[in-house]
């Protein structure tokens, strides 16, 4: 071999190197881009966009079935609806501590669980639990009767105001 | 090596293999086209092949040392933790054919299971405390290792595959707790849980994924039988067999660097290698090994006792096995697994407890939410996955308690003794409204 033979061989080599290192990084890059966009892509799917449980909004009726000053407890729906006059609201009965299902009393609420008490608007009076509970948007339908709506949350104090 | 390993009988000249001989010699050719040894290894060399040729025991080398079989060396912690784990997968596959994962059928199939199928108790009896078992097993096992200081270099990556394994133990506990859809599962999990909302951030979200809905549902109910029954297995056994391949890579047990004087047989000056005598010469070499950069073979060093893995270590394997059937068999007659009323959302009970592995997190979680459920937990098993890599000092390797290794292994004990004591506690000691009652 001559040494123009060598020099061509070398860059020949050269050429299959650099075409052997482009497809070994395109296809390690296309394997990561993959990788990642499979995995967020499953990450939310793994998000459910519906809830399939219980729906979040639920009607409860026309505000006449609430006499004014009565609280009602729904255990389902785990929400107390409480009318004050004319005013209509929808507390959580989720204990803000560790989930547990809080009971209505007289004076506000008492967790089971671990003991957390709350006074009538939510507000933590004792025990373990860091917040006060929710409350949650009351509406009225068209057709007139309250829904409350459990994916939005609204300040605490917060009423629906009705006809008498 | 393909040697001829069986002596076969060669067919006698001029004999052709008519029907009738290949009928006759059919069983001996079926266990030889399986087995290319001898049922019971008859010399040393079938010893090893026992081991090395059989697809479900070279996981071993063919010869182990003597100090790994020692019972004080390991206590057999890990193996136990495997042979529970075993349990639990046959077990729990037959229970999987009358469980159905809905709320609305869950609990009634575990009811069917104590009642109407046959044999359906015990077998539910002997998962559910395999199953807690298994979380102490594997809390043991690591203490063991830790306390051995097997946990160093260059068992560091083992370590770590461990905390991971130990994580999944839990947390297959946990997934586990909650199909049976009675009381104590809803709440539990509902509890359990609610832990995670305070982990900043996303604590919300992981909640949200993990149950596929706000609050423990259907749809929490079949994502937890998904990663139970699927997921979680499928990741332990693949995490489970790295773990023991490189328990192998490492060099096989964590042991002293200088063996005690019953552990190794002496070599006489006679047995010295010949390549030995030779002058060592500067710049000359004398053997391959000199060129390649790593450790060359030690020779003239005394020789550690090894015995043959067949049947020394699989005897023993074997042994405990049986003990850890015999052990989950008596629990499962002599106490049945808990099964309360069925799941009510609006009525918890008080106190609602998380599974008893997690009472010593809720117990921090009453005195400061964030801190007792994700601050120090989290502290806590970081700190599990640096540590071999924060204990880099050489030494004390293999032996209980080392002198050298006090501080570690106080430190280690302390954060194990009160993560024990905080569970008690919150397993025991706490009653309604979560009060501090005494249980006698
Ligand atoms: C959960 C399932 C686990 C299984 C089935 C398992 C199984 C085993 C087995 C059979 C051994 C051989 C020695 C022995 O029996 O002690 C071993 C060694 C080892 N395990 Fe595990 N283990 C598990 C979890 C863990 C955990 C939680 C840790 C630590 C965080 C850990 C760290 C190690 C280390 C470092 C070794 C090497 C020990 C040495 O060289 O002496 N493993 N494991
Ligand atoms: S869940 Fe209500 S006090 Fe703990």
């Amino acid at each position: 071999m001559n040494r123009l033979e060598h020099l061509e061989d070398d860059r020949a080599g050269a050429v299959k190197k650099t075409r052997r290192s482009f497809i070994s990084w395109f296809s390690v890059g296309a394997l990561a881009v993959c990788a990642g966009v499979m995995t967020l892509f499953n990450l939310i799917f793994l998000k459910p966009r519906v809830s399939q449980g219980a729906a979040s909004k639920f009607r409860i009726g026309k505000p006449e079935n609430y006499a004014s000053g009565s609280v009602v407890e729904m255990k389902e729906a785990k929400v107390v609806v409480r009318r004050d006059g004319n005013r209509i609201a929808a507390i959580s009965t989720i204990c803000t501590h560790l989930g547990c299902t809080v009971n209505s009393t007289d004076v506000g609420f008492e967790c089971p669980c671990h003991g957390s008490i709350y006074d009538l608007q939510g507000d933590v009076v004792a025990g373990p639990a860091p917040e006060p509970l929710a409350w949650y948007r009351v509406g009225l339908t068209p057709s007139g009767e309250l829904e409350i709506d459990k994916q939005s949350v609204v300040d605490a104090g917060t009423y629906l105001e009705v006809e008498a | 090596m393909s040697v001829d390993r069986v002596p076969e009988k060669p067919l006698p000249e001029g004999d052709k293999p008519g029907l009738i001989s290949s009928l006759k010699q059919m069983p001996t050719r079926i266990y030889h086209s399986i087995f290319r040894y001898r049922p019971v290894p008859q010399n040393e060399l079938e010893q090893a092949q026992a081991v090395a040729d059989n697809f479900f025991f070279h996981i071993h080398s063919a010869k182990v040392r003597e100090r790994s079989l020692k019972l004080k060396t390991t206590f057999g912690l890990g193996m136990l933790t495997l042979n529970v784990f075993l349990i639990l997968c046959a077990t729990g596959v037959l229970l999987m054919f009358y469980y159905v994962p809905s709320p609305d059928e869950a609990y009634e199939r575990m009811q069917d299971l104590n009642g109407a199928v046959f044999f359906g108790r015990f077998l539910r009896n002997v998962h559910r405390w395999a199953a807690e078992a298994m979380v102490v097993l594997a809390v043991l096992h690591m203490m063991r290792v830790f306390l051995t200081g097997a946990h160093k270099s260059p068992r560091e990556w083992n370590w770590v595959l461990g905390v991971v394994l130990l994580l999944l133990t839990l947390f297959m506990s946990f997934t586990g707790y909650l199909l049976p859809w009675d009381q104590l599962a809803y709440w539990a999990v509902t509890v359990g849980t609610a832990i995670a909302k305070y982990a900043p951030l996303i604590g919300e979200d992981l909640r949200y994924v993990l149950l596929g809905a706000d609050e423990v549902g259907g749809e929490a109910l079949i994502r937890f039988y998904v990663l139970h029954v699927a997921v979680l297995p499928a990741i332990m056994f693949a995490l489970i067999g790295w773990h023991f391949w490189r328990i192998r890579k490492d060099g096989g047990l964590a042991r002293p660097t200088t063996p005690q004087k019953n552990e190794v047989t002496p070599v006489t000056p006679d047995e010295q290698p010949e390549y030995d005598r030779f002058p060592k010469t500067e710049g000359k070499t004398y053997g391959l090994m000199a060129v390649i950069p790593i450790r060359t073979p030690q020779t003239g060093a005394d020789v550690e006792k090894q015995v043959h893995s067949w049947p020394s270590a699989l005897g023993r394997e074997l042994v405990l096995f049986v003990i850890t059937l015999l052990a989950l068999s008596l629990a499962a007659i002599v106490w049945d697994a808990p099964l309360e009323g069925p799941a009510d959302p609006s009525h918890p009970p008080n106190p609602a407890k998380a599974p008893w592995y997690f009472l010593g997190l809720q117990e921090m979680v009453a005195y400061d939410a964030f801190w007792g459920g994700i601050g120090i937990p989290t502290i806590f098993v970081l700190l599990a996955f640096v540590a071999p890599y924060l204990e880099r000092r050489k030494g004390g390797e293999g032996v209980w308690f080392h002198p050298s290794r006090s501080a570690a292994n106080w430190t280690f004990l302390s954060i194990m003794l009160l993560l024990t004591v905080l569970t008690i506690i919150g397993t025991f000691f706490r009653g309604e409204n979560w009060d501090f009652v005494v249980p006698w």
